[in-house]
């Protein structure tokens, strides 16, 4: 089930088909587990980015009746989240080796396309298609989870959620405690993409959940489901939109093959556009403040990084791709000379032969990347990627990462 | 005119690489449903301008896009009455056992002569760059299916016309 492709320069390192086509992934948080989702069930497997292992699968979970669009793995206390097209979302928790859902009243009434846990956990954003975004939070009382809606605003559906990043992780907090401090006001934000095609940050505390010095921002004080920056850059559907690993930056890309790159995010931000000659991307990735590689409908992981200036530029595709089958080249000069009277012929049958799909481990569109790292790291070397094509890839960059030193990047 | 040909096909294939982006996107005005945007057209910020790619008056091709489908129509040339029956017929026949061809589209879209619908479900299930070369075919071979069909029909009609008048020498 699982190729080992590890050579000389390759990036990536392993590559599993597991099924049809997979909506979703996401791993536990000692990378031990992931959770995989193909079609109305998630599929839990005994995982490791490791090249050689052998993924086995554990549990299935089932319980929506549609396709499940979203999966997220909350690192401390273990609940995977998952969200689908029939409008619902259910918390599992591993209780004595079965996951036990709890279903979720989200209180839309359109599909649920995405979900992301809080970076403490204590709450999770649903992205849905009745261009709204939910964010639910346990009530002790009642022993559930209430949603509250941020209703106004988008135009279309929601596409991605993005919770705005801790600065410190969370046993450091009481040693940093004035870092803790300035990390938890920003801990309420959420960056959303909708198909109108523009970014927003909203802000998503909650009274009650949140601690009180979390209302105070760098916008000033704000309440639950108000929007604090609109970004127009692109022409195309938004998606993908994720925060660096700071906070400081935030990246989405847009249906009309761009990218775009916003610094200092507050109320007057710095951003970028790239655009680009190739396929659409579907979804980011930071892998520190410096680098991003993004995939989408090209199969192909592209590198992004920003130097000195700030300015972000793109660096290369990751995957080097197998040989492609129509190199047709003649070794010697007998052979050359008949291709000279074979050549037009020739050159007439290749324009009519099928275009060769592209050598690349994914057959088609990545939709998701994941980072393989412990949460709150600042720099990601490993990272995995799912698409159409049902496979999970594991790339990892330390072998070029050197290659990328040397050339100040 | 064969020479545009090739530059026609190769437009087509180009367009068609960059349209066929496609994506499952469950339906915003009626919960629980998956429908072909392009075909129900309620939310035009889910649809992309529709490119027209014509060779010349005569052949034209009409390329729909939405964020989960794609629709392809094509006008085949039809040089007089003849080959404008055959055209219908021919590609009547074929657009009636559509299910067996998944991506075809039973009836044509108004004003061309066939139609494909393509969906996120086809993109996932088969391989995106060998849909793209079946149509890009099809389009070449349609040309040549439509003369030997008319080379038939006049060798026929040659024939019988022949064989019944010799009765009368």
């Amino acid at each position: 089930m699982g190729e080992i492709l590890r050579s000389a320069d390759m990036v990536a390192v392993a590559s599993h088909q597991l099924a049809q086509c997979i909506s979703g992934h996401a791993w536990n948080v000692d990378l031990t587990m992931i959770a995989v989702c193909t079609n109305n069930e998630v599929h839990i497997y005994n995982a490791s980015p490791a090249p050689s292992a052998v993924w086995d699968r554990l549990h299935v979970l089932q319980k929506h009746d549609q396709l499940v669009s979203g999966v997220d793995w909350a690192p401390v206390s273990n609940y995977i989240v998952t969200v689908s097209h029939d409008r619902n979302s259910y918390v599992w928790k591993l209780e004595e080796n079965v996951w036990q859902p709890t279903l979720v009243i989200l209180r839309i009434n359109r599909a649920a396309i995405s979900v992301k846990w809080s970076p403490r956990e204590n709450k999770f954003a649903v992205a849905s298609g009745a261009k709204s975004v939910c964010v639910c939070y346990y009530e002790e009382d009642n022993n559930w989870w209430v949603s509250k809606i941020i209703r106004k605003k988008h135009g279309s559906t929601v596409t991605g959620v993005a919770w705005h990043p801790n600065n410190v992780v969370f046993f450091c907090f009481q040693l940093y405690e004035p870092y803790a401090k300035r990390s938890f006001r920003l801990q309420v934000l959420l960056a959303t993409t909708s198909t109108d095609c523009k970014c927003r940050i909203f802000s998503a505390y909650i009274k009650g959940v949140d601690s009180r010095s979390a209302a105070t921002t760098t916008f000033g004080e704000i309440r639950f489901g108000e929007q604090l920056v609109q970004l127009d850059l692109a022409l195309g559907w938004a998606f993908g939109v994720k925060w660096s690993p700071s906070g400081r930056s935030l990246a989405y890309v847009g249906h009309d093959s761009t990218i775009h790159f916003i610094d200092d995010v507050g109320p007057s931000p710095i951003a970028q556009t790239l655009a680009l000659r190739d396929l659409p991307l579907r979804d980011v990735l930071f892998l520190s403040e410096k680098r991003l590689v993004a995939g989408g409908f090209d199969c192909n992981p592209m590198l992004f990084a920003s130097d000195d200036t700030g300015t972000w530029n793109f660096v290369r595709f990751l995957d080097e791709g197998k040989t492609p089958a129509s190199d047709v080249k003649a070794s010697t000069q007998f052979s050359e000379a008949f291709g000279k009277f074979y050549g037009q012929a020739k050159r007439g049958v290749a324009t009519e032969s099928p275009s060769s799909a592209p050598g690349t481990y994914h057959n088609n569109c990545i939709t998701l990347l994941n980072p393989l790292a412990p949460p709150g790291e600042q720099e990601i070397r490993k990272f995995s990627t799912s698409g159409m094509d049902g496979k999970v890839v594991i790339w990892d960059m330390s072998t070029i990462s050197d290659a990328l030193a040397r050339l100040g990047m | 005119m064969a020479n545009t040909l090739r530059p026609y096909l190769t437009c087509i294939r180009n367009t068609l690489t960059a349209a066929m982006s496609l994506q499952n996107f469950p339906c915003q005005d009626v919960e629980r449903h998956n429908k072909p945007e392009v075909e129900f057209k309620t939310n035009t910020e889910l649809l992309l301008n529709p490119i027209l790619i014509c060779r010349n008056e005569a052949e034209k091709c009409l390329i729909e896009t939405s964020i989960n489908s794609l629709r392809i129509s094509i006008k085949v040339k039809q040089a007089d009455e003849l080959e404008n029956i055959l055209t219908k017929k021919f590609l009547r026949f074929l657009a009636m056992r559509a299910e067996s061809f998944q991506v075809l589209r039973r009836k044509p879209v108004q004003g061309y002569d066939i139609s494909f619908l393509i969906t996120n479900q086809h993109c996932e299930e088969m391989n995106k760059h060998r849909l793209i070369d079946f149509i890009v075919r099809f389009m070449e071979d349609i040309d040549k299916e439509i003369s030997e069909l008319k080379l038939s029909v006049n060798t026929r009609g040659r024939l019988v016309a022949s064989e019944y008048l010799k009765q009368y020498t």
